[in-house]
């Protein structure tokens, strides 16, 4: 059975191979900019899914976060 | 342009006024003015956070780069904020944990007192942010000032702009303390946003597409299409390096600590980090086009021609006048709340009585203010470079930081001084002292890359004894 404290884990690992990603020549290809998707630029596209993939993975890290366990018991929230 | 711009300042100082007062009356005690109750919800959260960070640097910076270094400044800005939120949620918790185990979060160096069991932990920390943060928010007020003088010659010079901005800042931060800010924040961050996305949508509207405005662009100069650009400035290194400052942005830099400090609860805090990474998304979306309108219609113009032209003489005079108020606004909340959070610092290391605390804490943000007027009066036009170099040097001490929330027993102080000597060492390179290339690596990433390895070093032998 996974745990909340997997599940984040595993968040903070495709974060990190997001952003290797975003500097791998796939999308810093110096002097290309093809293919093209609605006229936008390889870099800028490739940029832009992997921007909005950060932010849904905020969205779904905060949802598994174990700190959603200790906010049922203020005590642990930290809250100062 | 004129009576939209008057009628659009009355309003939007009305919005402040009322802010003001409400914090006001809503403030019971030193600890209310300098923390705002510690019950920050999501929306105020995500706007206040959101206008912090972003400032002059996004809506006049960044057209600017996208303008002559192409789309490199994408990665450059929008993944490294899209990491950035993530890393609130991560950091943010362990800062909560860490400051409650300590008692009550005052400031980061407060806390790094306590945790090293060094006042010169505290005091590094706030010379470090002191350094660092005072020219960026000089370069707030001057990029706005010299912004504002342009478009209106005969009302002020760019020292009058300069000292109204200030004095305007100071008068609600000292007035109404960080719930004033981040009421001020809220209203700041809407205008910024709606002003950025009616300029965006205004300049693919003239060339009648995305696709087409990307073609234009194309014919123009096609190295702006990709990495490095036509400068070179957007190699690997760069970005990498830049990545890594920005993303340690809520780690170091005060104004974002304090606000994840007194986030209502994790839930809000969560909400908040991705409300922003949205926000952040959509605003630097925005200048995409309007950096690609003037690669095409200003390419060889100067960066102050290019945005007068782009964001006033080209738009309506209602749209121009909203500009106008969302420059001033995105300069005011970021630099009060710098400035504020600077003066928050110092408080955290000060003792004594209440009274006396607060006198001291309100005349240090006056001075902190005034130090930065002179700096801006005498500061460079580049603005997202210096703005990168702030973030940079308040980078380094990003390792520092995590160690001492992070690990239990109270770090070594070779920690303390190997961060010291960074600060100077990148310091000098800022001045022309220190080369800024050691053999093939930036001198930033090269620091960083030691100052994390001595942390962990430092901390796993400290753990295992």
């Amino acid at each position: 059975m996974f745990t909340r404290n997997a599940f984040w884990k595993f968040c903070c690992g495709i974060v990190i191979g997001l952003a290797a990603l975003a500097f791998s020549p796939l999308v810093l290809a110096p002097g290309r900019h093809t293919p093209e998707l609605f006229g936008m630029p390889r870099t800028l596209w490739l940029g832009i899914l992997l921007a909005f993939a950060l932010v849904a993975m905020t969205l779904i890290g905060g949802i598994v976060h174990p700190a959603n366990d200790a906010q049922r018991d203020p005590s642990r929230d930290g809250n100062c | 342009m004129l009576s939209w711009f008057l009628l659009l300042v009355s309003i939007y100082a009305a919005g402040l006024v009322a802010a003001t007062i409400g914090a006001r009356q809503q403030t019971q005690s030193a600890d209310d003015f300098m923390t705002a109750g510690r019950d920050l919800g999501i929306l105020l959260g995500s706007l206040t956070v959101a206008a912090t960070l972003f400032s002059t640097f996004t809506l006049l910076g960044m057209p600017d780069f996208f303008r002559t270094h192409g789309v490199g400044a994408w990665i450059f800005l929008a993944v490294s904020d899209g990491a950035l939120a993530f890393t609130i949620i991560w950091f943010g918790v362990h800062l909560r944990r860490r400051a409650a185990a300590e008692g009550s979060f005052n400031g980061l160096a407060g806390l790094m007192r306590s945790c090293f069991g060094s006042r010169w932990a505290g005091l590094v920390y706030l010379a470090g942010v002191f350094v660092f943060l005072i020219p960026y928010v000089a370069v707030q007020i001057r990029g706005v000032s010299i912004f504002m003088n342009a478009i209106f010659p005969e009302a002020l010079p760019v020292w009058g702009w300069a000292t109204l901005l200030v004095a305007v800042m100071l008068t609600y931060s000292e007035l109404g303390g960080l719930k004033a800010i981040i009421y001020a924040d809220a209203i700041q961050g809407m205008i910024l946003l709606a002003a950025t996305v009616t300029v965006a949508y205004g300049c693919i509207a003239n060339f009648g597409g995305i696709t087409e405005l990307f073609d234009q662009v194309e014919a123009r100069n096609t190295a702006l299409l990709s990495v490095p650009g036509p400068a070179g400035l957007f190699t690997t290194q760069f970005l990498l390096a830049s990545f890594i400052v920005i993303v340690l942005v809520p780690v170091t830099q005060p104004q974002i600590s304090i606000r994840l400090a007194i986030m209502r609860n994790f839930g809000a805090m969560r909400r908040m980090a991705v409300l922003l990474g949205l926000f952040a998304m959509f605003v630097i979306l925005a200048t995409v086009p309007i950096g690609f309108y003037g690669a095409v219609h200003y390419a060889d113009s100067s960066a102050a021609e290019f945005l007068v032209g782009t964001l006033i003489t080209d738009q309506a005079p209602l749209v121009a006048a909203a500009v106008a108020i969302g420059l001033i606004a995105a300069a005011i909340s970021t630099a009060d709340s710098q400035l504020f959070a600077l003066g928050a610092e110092l408080r955290s290391l000060m003792a004594g009585d209440e009274q006396t605390v607060m006198r001291r804490t309100r005349l240090s943000i006056f001075c902190f203010a005034a130090a930065s007027w002179a700096v801006a009066l005498m500061s460079s036009d580049q603005l997202v470079l210096l703005a990168r170099v702030s973030f940079a040097g308040t980078a380094l001490m990003g390792p520092f930081i995590l160690a001492g929330i992070l690990t239990r027993r109270a770090p070594g102080v070779e920690i303390i001084v190997i961060t010291a000597i960074a600060l100077v060492v990148f310091l000098a390179s800022v001045l022309g002292a220190f080369p800024q290339m050691i053999g093939p690596l930036r001198l930033d990433l090269l620091l960083l890359i030691t100052l994390g390895s001595v942390a962990i070093v430092s901390s796993v032998r400290r753990g295992s004894r």
